[in-house]
């Protein structure tokens, strides 16, 4: 049974339903698919041997019509090398006589092909395409003047078909995976919109009606059958105020016309009673309030965020498609990612006081403007400056978007509920960085790096067609304290808190702009890696904080153990960084990028409590918002930092030498933060208390 | 219109249904054709190869890009073998047509866009495209290492469309006709998962309706749904608040009648 007020239990009924709307029509229209382009592609690929061959064989029926036998022609292996060079798919080149011997090859050793060359009639048709181990061979016949002299045999690579189709198979598991995520995302928000939210506020005033509370109603919102159900609700709610009002009215009436002083107060006594069994509103009548609750912003959010991350995993490489004068290609890559983490640095404070004053629906919509021109000006550019100023604009965005989501996250979550709409918050912005990972990567690879970022437009309009559906509050809470340069002063002092900044936070995000953002992209492109490859490979950082952030969180808050979680997660990911330097290829980086995300996911949810626990006295004066608002715009040093400093080091190290030298400094600073972290102890930091509460 | 709420989820359901089947749809034939293109441009850039390979022999032996007349030959006889090329030539380092399978194109110019090309590829293959083209080349280049012009094949910008299109043309009917049939099942299923859930808000609120009007016991909850607990202690305590107003106007009224009559 469908638990009325809960969004879960709809959800889990219609998660299973869209799996099996989705992925079985997928699965067979995909199976067919493959199939065919399997016939699509073997014929072309026969016709290409076929080419090769007959180009072969033209040229050896040419030196033999010389006079030259064939078992005597030179120079064959060099004959055959240029063209298996510039053909990847092309295994070996093979001559045999008319018996079916080898007398040259190339690619392969002749013993794989001998046994079926000796046995095999290439006269028939039909036996002049075979599969030899793991080659598609084919055998073109050499002719001169009608005489058959033997076959140019064409070995094709037997899995080149099977691998493009298991590529083709990889994009469309990840484009369904991604659509399953989005699935969520969308029928979370159009329950928890249409069902589970207004019925969860109707809850509220059957709570309070229960204890008498007639004042408040929730706005009955659409017509559908939970509009309804909410009309009839609140019509019985307002036919009991009704009465309330006339039987007052009259009790009144009675009060002041009536000449018996008895009576006058027998009424009294009979409102007395009411007023103290009853409450209604004083403003004559119920007052509707419209709710706002922290998952109505998740899935605006979630596409706003899911367009920025949709260029996350070749950023580097479009940037690299620039050049300025006298700046390294490098720098050139790295500049786009530096200026947007700076535009967010310094956009965010001005977002924060701006949603304080125009409230968090306006400044989302505000927010649009410049990331769409961003993207908009990003997918135009046709010089680094354009890109630059593209990505600054988008950068201002973003920070005024996510900041008006934080603060109607923390404005709809009341007391208990905090962590709980922190949770929205924070699963909104991990599903989209995971989905636009992926899917951001396969458009690019399919439509072009400039696609993606029009693409990245049109998802940002959609959110904020969702958030023009967004609440505003009737009023505009005052923050409780400015949270400026004076705050920032004060939290430095704390010796705690400068430590955990400048030795866990800030190389915590030096190691994800500079590594995850920057390097790992470039290496791996260089590497040999297509764009959605990239981007795939990317997800094991991502994925991993998804995972282990949850259960971290559970484990530091019932350990306690949060500097140790942090300094732990620091040694990970630094060492986890030192690995290129092992050995070259794939193998080592992608080490380095799952060691990263469990150094995240280890760090990220014990660093938020740590902050509340170094900074006890700080969070009374200026708030835990203000305090972790500093957190954030003081460790943007190292987002901006990291590109720019793995740009400095790759013409001197290469790519692999640039990861682990941040490795290098990020484990260093780990160990520094680790000693610290003993001398931290426990409990609140007494000292600067003492300061403040003489 | 309102839209009840299975109608809300089962169009989200359709619209995610959609796009998806169009973004796997799109993405896995633009893989496919890809592939493809690139197996059927590197099918054509082997006779190319073959083409440069034996001018670049006849070069080394001295003899200049002008003077190499069984060219022609050589490249009419490869487009009569493959009817879907559409013209091959031979252009020197200026961009003159020397040799091409139209004769009557020779001592023309090609576009200076392909001379570039010819000199940035190196040893490589340079790939143009033209309005109903495809153009695949390789740089001719002498003993010296100069780039002295270039073969280039012109083939059917169609020709991998042309060939996909009747084995997807099958796939795309069935593939349409799975998708209808899943769409109806995710309506269907929408309205098997969200009725009772609309049923069971009916019912209450038929309840209320009745509890208010007529009195009597307040609507029992079920299953110990929490939310239907909360409903039934307010319908209880709506109806008991109806009830006080009631009996405290008739007794203010009684009081009033009351003391006017004495």
């Amino acid at each position: 049974m469908i638990r009325l007020d809960s969004a879960r239990s709809v959800i889990l009924r219609l998660m299973v339903l869209a799996a099996l709307v989705l992925l079985p029509p997928m699965a067979i229209i995909f199976a067919g698919a493959l199939g065919d382009f399997q016939q699509g592609m073997e014929p072309e690929l026969d016709r290409k041997a076929a080419t090769i061959g007959r180009d072969l064989a033209g040229d050896i029926a040419h030196a033999a019509t010389l006079g030259i036998p064939l078992d005597r022609l030179v120079g064959m292996d060099e004959f055959f090398a240029p063209v298996l060079e510039s053909n990847p798919e092309l295994r070996y080149l093979a001559l045999t006589n008319a018996d079916g011997r080898i007398l040259f090859v190339a690619g392969v050793q002749a013993t794989v092909l001998a046994p079926h060359y000796e046995t095999a009639d290439f006269e028939q048709a039909g036996q002049r395409k075979a599969i030899i181990d793991a080659y598609l061979d084919i055998a073109v016949p050499l002719e001169v003047k009608g005489e058959r002299l033997g076959h140019v045999h064409v070995g094709m690579d037997g899995g080149y078909v099977p691998a493009r189709l298991h590529e083709i198979l990889i994009d469309v598991v990840t484009v369904l995976a991604v659509a399953m995520i989005i699935a969520l995302e969308v029928l979370l928000y159009v329950v928890a919109l249409n069902a589970a939210g207004p019925l969860k506020q109707i809850s509220r005033t059957f709570e309070a009606a229960r204890r008498g509370d007639f004042i408040r109603i929730p706005a009955p919102g659409a017509r559908d059958e939970v509009g309804r159900f909410i009309r009839t609700a609140n019509d019985a709610v307002c036919r009991v105020d009704e009465l309330y009002r006339r039987l007052i009215a009259y009790a009144e009436e009675v009060k002041s016309a009536h000449f018996d002083k008895g009576v006058v107060e027998r009424v009294a006594a009979i409102e007395d009673r009411i007023r103290y069994l009853f409450r209604f509103s004083e403003s004559g009548s119920p007052e509707v309030v419209h709710h706002r609750r922290a998952l109505d912003v998740r899935l605006p959010l979630f596409l706003f965020v899911l367009s920025e991350e949709l260029s996350r995993s070749f950023m580097p490489l479009y940037g690299g498609t620039f050049s300025l004068p006298g700046v390294s290609p490098e720098m050139v890559a790295a500049l786009p990612i530096a200026v947007f983490m700076a535009a967010i640095a310094l956009a965010s404070p001005f977002a924060g006081t701006l949603t304080e004053r125009m409230g968090s629906r306006r400044v989302f919509l505000l927010g649009l403007m410049p990331a769409v021109l961003g993207y908009l000006l990003t997918g135009l550019a046709q010089a680094e400056a354009g890109l630059l100023v593209g990505r600054v604009a988008t950068g201002i965005g973003y920070a005024i978007v996510t900041m008006a989501c934080q603060s109607y996250v923390s404005k709809a979550a009341i007391g208990e509920q905090k962590a709980q709409g922190l949770g929205v918050y924070v699963g909104a912005v991990l599903t989209a960085s995971v989905c636009g990972n992926a899917f951001g990567g396969i458009l690019a690879e399919h439509a072009g790096y400039r696609a993606a970022f029009f693409a990245s437009a049109v998802l940002a309009v959609a959110a904020g067609v969702l958030a023009a559906r967004l609440v505003d509050p009737a009023e505009t809470v005052k923050a409780r304290r400015e949270a400026g340069v004076g705050a920032l002063f004060r939290l430095l002092r704390n010796w705690r808190f400068a430590v955990f900044v400048v030795f866990a936070a800030m190389p915590a995000k030096l190691a994800l702009t500079g590594v995850v953002f920057f390097l790992a992209p470039l290496y791996l492109h260089q590497l040999g890696w297509e764009v959605a490859d990239i981007a795939r490979i990317l997800l094991l950082y991502a994925g991993s904080v998804v995972l282990l952030s949850p259960a971290v969180a559970r484990l530091a808050d019932a350990s306690g153990w949060r500097a140790g979680l942090v300094a732990l997660g620091g040694l990970i990911g630094g060492g986890g960084l030192l690995l290129p330097l092992l050995g070259g290829g794939t193998a080592p980086v992608l080490l380095a990028l799952l060691c990263l995300g469990v150094s995240h996911g280890l760090s990220a949810s014990p660093q938020l409590a740590l902050v509340s626990d170094l900074c006890w006295t700080e969070v009374q004066e200026i708030g835990r918002t203000g305090v972790l608002a500093q957190v954030r715009l003081l460790e943007r040093v190292g987002s901006i930092a990291g590109p720019i400093l793995a740009a400095l080091l790759v013409p001197v190290t290469g790519y692999a030498g640039a990861i682990a030298a941040l490795g290098a400094i990020a484990m260093a600073m780990a160990v520094v933060f680790a000693v610290a972290a003993v001398a931290y102890g426990t409990g609140p930091t007494i000292g600067s208390d003492a300061e403040v509460r003489p | 219109m309102a839209w009840s709420l299975p109608r809300k989820v089962s169009a989200a359901l359709l619209a995610i249904l959609l796009c998806t089947a169009a973004a796997t749809a799109i993405f896995g034939y633009s893989k496919f054709e890809g592939v493809l293109s690139s197996l059927v441009r590197s099918r054509y850039s082997v006779v190319v190869f073959s083409i440069k390979k034996d001018i670049e022999d006849r070069l080394a032996l001295g003899l200049p890009l002008r003077q190499l007349r069984q060219v022609q030959d050589a490249i009419e006889r490869e487009k009569i073998d493959q009817p879907q090329i559409q013209g091959i030539e031979v252009f020197d380092a200026a961009g003159e047509i020397i040799f091409d399978t139209d004769r009557g194109a020779v001592g023309a110019a090609v576009s200076q866009d392909w001379v570039q090309a010819a000199q940035a590829a190196g040893h490589q293959t340079f790939a143009r495209s033209e309005e109903d083209s495809l153009i695949v080349g390789l740089p001719l280049v002498d003993v010296l290492g100069r780039v002295v012009g270039a073969g280039a094949l012109r083939y059917p910008a169609a020709s991998v469309a042309e060939e996909v299109r009747p084995l997807l043309a099958g796939q795309a009917r069935s593939g349409l006709i799975l998708l209808a049939g899943f769409a109806a099942l995710a309506v269907l299923g929408t309205y098997a998962v969200l009725a009772p859930f609309g049923r069971r808000l009916a019912a209450m609120e038929r309840q209320l309706q009745t509890t208010m009007a007529e009195g009597g016991p307040p609507p029992a909850p079920a299953d110990n749904d929490p939310f239907e607990a909360r409903f039934a202690a307010f319908a209880a305590s709506t109806r008991e608040a109806l009830e006080h107003m009631q009996d405290a106007t008739q007794d203010v009224g009684r009081l009033d009648r009351l003391e006017v009559r004495e």
